[in-house]
């Protein structure tokens, strides 16, 4: 690697006055020292333009520095860095500076959350933070999204995004855009009504809020019976993508509430399991697509959606990919929506495929049922918050691929304000019967070129890199490295307790690393 | 939505909280009450009859975080924050009875009522050499499950299956090793790239590596890449099967036995 261009770039970014300016997040892949933003850049690749490490010398790879959390609790975070720092949250919703060279903590930041916090629906956790200018943004378990000074970690605003004692909470990292943070919510299984938010960076003010669920006079109030839009669920829990030229915001949302007893929302249930585009500057939705129209299976579409460039069909198209929740993979066109490919790419016995517009066919007897009805992919689905990885350099698609089946149950469920609204629930077929793999979609088509068995369905996501490799994590503890080309295991590692984050790479002194957090360490791995 | 990950098994020490108000001795909780609560509130992750999804097993019967009722009333009060347990919401006291008397509920078996003689079932158990691979009360060999609970936690037809026919049901997820719902006493055979052969039970697995104890009880750990040969034998076990060796009654007799195993005297 050209150790020269990345001393380069860490020395220009110190010196620069704005620490990180939108221009720098934009162009992120030219800066690949650094890591800007959750999914690495706006295009959601996970993708490192770094070729230190390669498939010859992956196996040397040793242990740099480890951090070890000081908070009890799930550690999903994804890193950001920047000129020399780390960002990373811990459990719940605390945020802690490293030094990159050494793991050393500079600051940490910790919210006072209350005793009778509402987090229904996942454990209490948070996947990252997003940096803008000298300031760090993070949303916290108690409904605020709170603005922290990157070189002390002091605050600079405290906002309430909604009422936690209503359900709504955060867990995933904000989007930093050109004057604006993006924040979606959590909260379905506590009958919310989902939205997207934008706020001022320099004042915590809120800009816009786009809901996910219509209301009355507003297109697709129609797909929603009764009253039920009011905790219709949709939430916005997993951090979207930006295509700066097409100027639109990507964004997934989730099950509409309650899960399991669609009876009381007949409809299709706009926008939930969806994609929606939006126009940033006032959260107008320009297109929807909808995965799973009047979703009783509690499968999300807020999976990552990675944006690339490719021809299909001879025209050239600028895309968006997502492998959903519900076990099938597709591709849209992301100027206009319109669904080009869609193909499972994990074991589902739910639909017989999708029409010419994307629209699953449904098979019977595959709702959930008070007896309890077996359905693939299961309630966490084939794919979840775990972010896949686009290779520009192979075109392919990494997905940590879950396979699993649910028997689902079908229940009552009275909406009172701040307790569970689910109406049901799962048992699931996991053990022996379960299993996971990465697998390498061909990103225009979604055939598998190769995929890499896993023991056990994986909450790790991936990283790909121009170094030809693909690692990822496992529930046992593994960390690995695969040949981007064939998925061959060159590397792994056991790190002592379940991978459940995703990895990323950046680069100190000239040299490439590699992150990832599993258990209650973060370890940072380089050659030697 | 999400529900990634609840709690991953929860088999550390027990929690002791500072014991509560009173509220035992009152009136008869209604563990139907409680059933819906669970379902409601904890079904998402510990599944809908409370077997496990992504949060732990809770029909056991002892949870080793919650071995009194105080204990298990704390957690689903207050929740497990360092296993990723939400505090769900702020529940009544007769809720959490409820939940507590249902939660409870689960994994227990009902006193046995079986036909046969306890104590003649101990004379079989004897007689057969079940001591050899199994321990009961600290005593016996290590290869197969330790038995001083088995009576708290199976019931008679399920210890019945478990001699006559132990291939057509391994014990599933009930430790953390090797983890939610997978088979336990997995018999597994390797060859090795120079021809060695093993036969034993899974103790431990991961994409990379699996680690077996032989027949002889010894520990085995092999790089899967390393191995010519490997299979997991779904369907067999390395316990023998007694169909046939003992008469029906015996068969009550040793079911009694194994029912009147409850845990430490």
């Amino acid at each position: 690697m050209r150790a020269t261009v990345l001393v380069l770039i860490a020395l220009s970014g110190v010196t620069a006055l704005a620490q990180v300016p939108y221009s720098r997040i934009a162009a992120a892949d030219k800066t690949p020292a650094d890591w800007l933003t959750y999914s690495g850049t706006y295009q959601s690749q996970r993708y490192s333009p770094l070729t230190q490490i390669t498939r010859q010398n992956v196996a040397q790879l040793k242990p740099f520095w480890i951090y070890q959390v000081r908070r009890t609790g799930i550690v999903e975070t994804s890193p950001i860095v920047s000129d020399g720092v780390m960002y990373i949250t811990e459990p719940p919703s605390t945020v802690t500076a490293l030094d990159v060279r050494t793991g050393r903590p500079l600051w940490t930041w910790t919210p006072a959350i209350p005793p009778d916090v509402r987090v229904i629906g996942s454990p209490p956790v948070n996947r990252g933070v997003a940096i803008l200018d000298e300031t760090v943004f993070v949303g916290t378990v108690h409904g605020h999204l709170v603005a922290l000074d990157a070189k002390s970690g002091a605050v600079r605003w405290d906002t309430i995004v909604d009422d936690n004692t209503l359900g709504y909470y955060m867990t995933c990292a904000p989007l930093a855009l050109d004057g604006k943070i993006i924040i979606g919510v959590s909260g379905a299984e506590a009958g919310i009504r989902g939205f997207l938010d934008a706020y001022d960076p320099k004042t915590g003010k809120r800009l816009w809020r786009s809901f996910t669920i219509p209301g009355p006079g507003e297109p697709g109030f129609g797909t929603w019976g009764g009253d039920s839009w009011k905790t219709g669920g949709g939430s916005s829990w997993l951090t979207g993508s930006y295509d700066p030229e097409l100027n639109l915001l990507y964004w997934g949302t989730g099950n509409p509430g309650p899960d399991w007893n669609g009876d009381v929302r007949p409809g299709d249930n706009l926008y939930t399991c969806s994609l929606i585009a939006m126009n940033p500057d006032d959260g107008r939705i320009k297109w929807h697509f909808q995965f799973t129209p009047h979703d009783v299976h509690d499968w999300d579409s807020n999976e990552i959606p990675i944006l690339f460039d490719a021809t299909i069909n001879g025209r050239a198209r600028k895309l968006v990919a997502m492998a959903n929740r519900n076990a099938f993979y597709y591709v849209l066109d992301r100027e206009t929506g319109e669904f080009l490919v869609g193909t499972p790419y994990a074991k589902q016995t739910w639909a017989a495929g999708l029409d010419a517009k994307g629209r699953p066919r449904l098979l019977p007897g595959t709702d959930p049922s008070t007896e309890g009805t077996l359905v693939f992919p299961n309630i966490q689905g084939a794919s979840n918050w775990p972010s896949p990885s686009y290779s520009p350099q192979t075109k392919l698609f990494y997905q940590p691929a879950r396979e699993m089946g649910t028997y689902f149950f079908k229940g009552e469920s009275k909406y009172t304000p701040g307790d569970p609204f689910v109406a049901g629930g799962g048992r699931a077929v996991n053990g022996d019967d379960a299993w996971g793999a990465v697998r390498a979609l061909d990103a225009t088509t979604g055939r598998m070129k190769w995929e890499f068995k896993l023991l056990t369905p994986p909450w790790s996501g991936l990283l790909s890199t121009a170094g030809g490799l693909v690692f990822g994590g496992t529930e046992e503890g593994n960390f690995f490295a695969l040949d981007a080309d064939t998925g061959k295991p060159l590397w792994d590692l056991q790190l002592g307790s379940a991978v459940k984050a995703n990895p990323i790479s950046f680069g100190v002194d000239g040299k490439q690393y590699v992150a990832i957090a599993a258990g209650y360490s973060l370890y940072v791995f380089g050659l030697p | 939505m999400i529900l990634t990950r609840c709690a991953p098994l929860a088999l550390v020490l027990a929690l002791v909280p500072a014991a509560q108000a009173a509220h035992a001795g009152q009136a008869a909780v209604d563990v139907g009450e409680g059933k819906k609560l669970f379902q409601g509130m904890c079904g998402r992750c510990h599944g809908i009859d409370g077997t496990g999804d992504e949060g732990p097993n809770l029909a056991r019967p002892t949870l080793t975080r919650a071995t009194d009722d105080e204990s298990l009333r704390a957690i689903i009060r207050d929740g497990i924050a360092d296993r990723g347990m939400p505090r769900v919401r702020r529940m009544t006291d007769t809720e959490l009875d409820q939940l507590v008397a249902y939660v409870r509920s689960l994994g227990r078996s009902p006193t046995a009522t079986s036909t046969g003689n306890a104590q003649r079932g101990g004379e079989i158990y004897t007689r057969l050499g079940c001591a050899s691979c199994h321990i009961v009360q600290g005593q016996g060999g290590s290869f197969g499950p330790d038995l001083t609970e088995i009576g708290a936690s199976r019931g008679p037809s399920y210890l019945r299956q478990s001699f006559l026919g132990p291939a057509e049901m391994l014990p599933q997820g009930s430790s953390p090793v090797p983890g939610r719902g997978f088979s336990e006493y997995l018999p597994v055979h390797v060859v090795t790239s120079d021809g060695r052969e093993v036969r034993g039970i899974r103790i431990n697995e991961d994409p990379f590596t699996i680690q077996l104890r032989d027949t002889n009880n010894r520990f085995h750990s092999f790089r899967k890449s390393d191995l010519k040969q490997f299979d997991k034998e779904f369907g067999k076990s390395l316990m023998p099967s007694f169909r046939g060796r003992l008469s029906d009654a015996e068969n009550e007799d040793l079911v009694a036995y194994l029912a009147s195993l409850r845990g430490a005297k």
